[in-house]
């Protein structure tokens, strides 16, 4: 096996994809962080080098705490989904493969619809005629419609809802893996269950919260579509500004720096995440050894 | 097994978080069916009456099933190239050991991570520099671009679960390479092949943060269109054309899951 590492790339089966990856993202990636050191405030990157839009972005307080904003719903969006997708993960893998079908299909349903109709769906239920309000109205609990929609808590609880299928789906796979003898072999040492899950199924699932977290934190932190619609103008995303800035404001340049910006976020948490991973597992690993 | 008041407590709440995240999940698309069906003329849930009249008026819509007929196509395209470029990067993935293979395998999945918007800008600035202007050209680079972490990620999980000595066994009996091709690995692939397209197909039909920034204006794609008509304002005929999305998709994820479910027994 050793040996066939060093075999050379068989070309006819990767040229597609790597011509593909070429023009669909890295070309793309490379004019954008290009565009973000371009003068101009049009939809034409004029030539030349310039930090012009990256000083507008960060020494201007709005764009900063735009930035700020997006880490801290990206944030509160991934813990929310950690504490109440993991045990649903969990669930379905200690499920008999009989019973997981119509689960697995609840999971995967609002994974793969349209996110138009899922953001439409809440705009109806918290709109002032909508489900939510009629019920308090109904209870006495307000005395008028209020305004549900266009803060910060609905828009965190729509991206909960909309990226839960990720973090089931991940801690799934991961506990699926987990020997459910280990969790008896505790039981009979008259372990309770808080105890199991905190000395056996929290650790060994380790690896699957912390990788689900991180990818609902960066999916999260990247949308756009959400917060526009659910926050409107009150909730200022990275993502939404971006939008704002390329395709109403029509000023490509700044909004590649606002791109450019986002994207080192989510590189940088993806390599944190990374690093974070490596060192609690060799740590682990050493522990076990000595 | 030692069960004290903690246990008690713990199963409670685990039955109340199960309760809540499947109906939370499921909450918007129940919310939007029961809308599409009411008489009024503004969205109401619960709908008052029921009728089917906003489902008509969609389907005489020309915008609207334009929008249909573009979105259904792109995905279909879209499906067969991911599935040709991600079938045979896969193939190479799994079967090969190269210098790079880890390099290429992560490249290949990070579209998943990279925000929409850096994608959808760099696709707009690569068409308008190479005079291609609102092609459709970019949408079906960015959807299948977008839709090959999944392609890859299903295929490759497939095929490294794939028992490759049923294909030395059909070599040995003198089947010819593509009759091993046709009559063992691809059956056997199936459910893999299966899902990997339906996920290929609901990735792109169901795209709109790509969509939204390489739409042009000859074609608009449905969920593009639904997303610009929101903005304006909240027609029942909303509601039926994203129950329209809904019906497509979910035929698709349930057609797939039997078909994949039973080849697996």
């Amino acid at each position: 096996m050793k040996g066939e590492s060093r075999e050379a790339p068989p070309l006819a089966s990767i040229a597609p994809a790597i011509l593909v990856l070429a023009f669909g993202v890295m070309v793309p990636a490379y004019l954008l962080v290009r565009t973000s050191f371009s003068p101009g405030s049009t939809t034409e990157a004029l030539p030349g080098w310039t930090f012009e839009q990256w000083v507008k972005f960060l020494g201007d307080p709005y764009y900063l705490y735009s930035v700020f904003e997006t880490l801290v719903i990206a944030a509160a969006t991934s813990l929310a989904c950690l504490l109440l997708g993991a045990p649903v993960g969990y669930s379905i893998a200690r499920l008999p493969p009989a019973k997981r079908r119509w689960r697995m299909i609840l999971v995967i349903l609002p994974l793969s619809l349209s996110l138009v109709v899922v953001v439409f769906g809440w705009l109806v239920l918290m709109g002032r005629t909508g489900l939510i309000n009629n019920i308090l109205v109904g209870l006495g609990l307000v005395d008028a419609p209020v305004r549900l929609l266009f803060n910060t808590p609905i828009v965190i609880l729509v991206l909960v809802q909309q990226f839960l299928p990720y973090m089931i789906l991940t801690v799934m796979s991961v506990c699926v893996q987990i020997d459910p003898v280990l969790e008896d072999a505790a039981a009979s040492l008259r372990s309770n269950r808080l105890a199991t899950i905190r000395r056996v199924i929290l650790p060994l699932a380790f690896p699957g919260l912390a990788a689900g977290a991180t990818l609902v934190f960066v999916l999260s932190a990247v949308a756009f579509v959400t917060p526009r619609m659910i926050g409107g103008t009150r909730v200022r995303m990275l993502g939404g500004l971006v939008y704002d800035q390329v395709l109403v404001i029509l000023n490509w340049p700044f909004g590649a720096a606002l791109a450019t910006g986002l994207f080192v976020i989510v590189l940088g948490v993806l390599g944190l995440s990374n690093v974070l991973l490596a060192t609690t597992t060799s740590r682990r690993v050493a522990r076990h050894a000595s | 097994m030692r069960r004290d008041l903690s246990d008690v407590v713990l199963a409670g709440t685990g039955r109340l978080v199960r309760v809540f995240v499947y109906s939370t999940l499921m909450l918007p698309v129940v919310v939007v069916a029961g809308a599409s069906v009411t008489t009024t003329s503004s969205l109401r849930f619960p709908p008052e009456g029921f009728t089917l009249g906003w489902y008509r008026a969609a389907y005489d819509s020309e915008p609207f099933m334009d929008s249909l007929r573009t979105s259904t196509l792109l995905a279909l395209f879209v499906t067969v190239v991911a599935m040709i470029v991600g079938g045979a990067v896969s193939f190479a993935i799994a079967r090969h050991e190269f210098r790079g293979r880890k390099a290429l395998e992560a490249l290949l999945l990070s579209p998943l991570v990279i925000p929409a918007v850096v994608l959808g800008l760099g696709l707009l600035q690569l068409l308008a520099m190479a005079g291609l202007g609102r092609s459709p050209i970019g949408l079906v680079l960015g959807h299948v671009v977008t839709a090959l972490p999944y392609v890859v990620r299903t295929l490759v999980a497939s095929l490294a679960l794939f028992d490759r000595t049923l294909e030395d066994a059909a070599a040995s009996l003198r089947a010819s390479p593509f009759r091993t091709l046709r009559k063992v690995t691809l059956p056997l692939l199936a459910p893999g092949l299966v899902s990997a397209a339906t996920f290929a197909f609901v990735a792109s039909f169901g795209n709109v943060t790509i969509s939204v920034f390489l739409g042009f204006t000859g074609s608009v794609t449905l969920p593009v269109r639904i997303f610009a008509s929101i903005e304006n304002s909240y027609d029942p005929i909303l509601a039926a054309v994203s129950v329209l999305v809904v019906i497509v998709t979910l035929i698709l994820v349930v057609a797939s899951e039997r078909l994949a479910g039973s080849e697996r027994r």
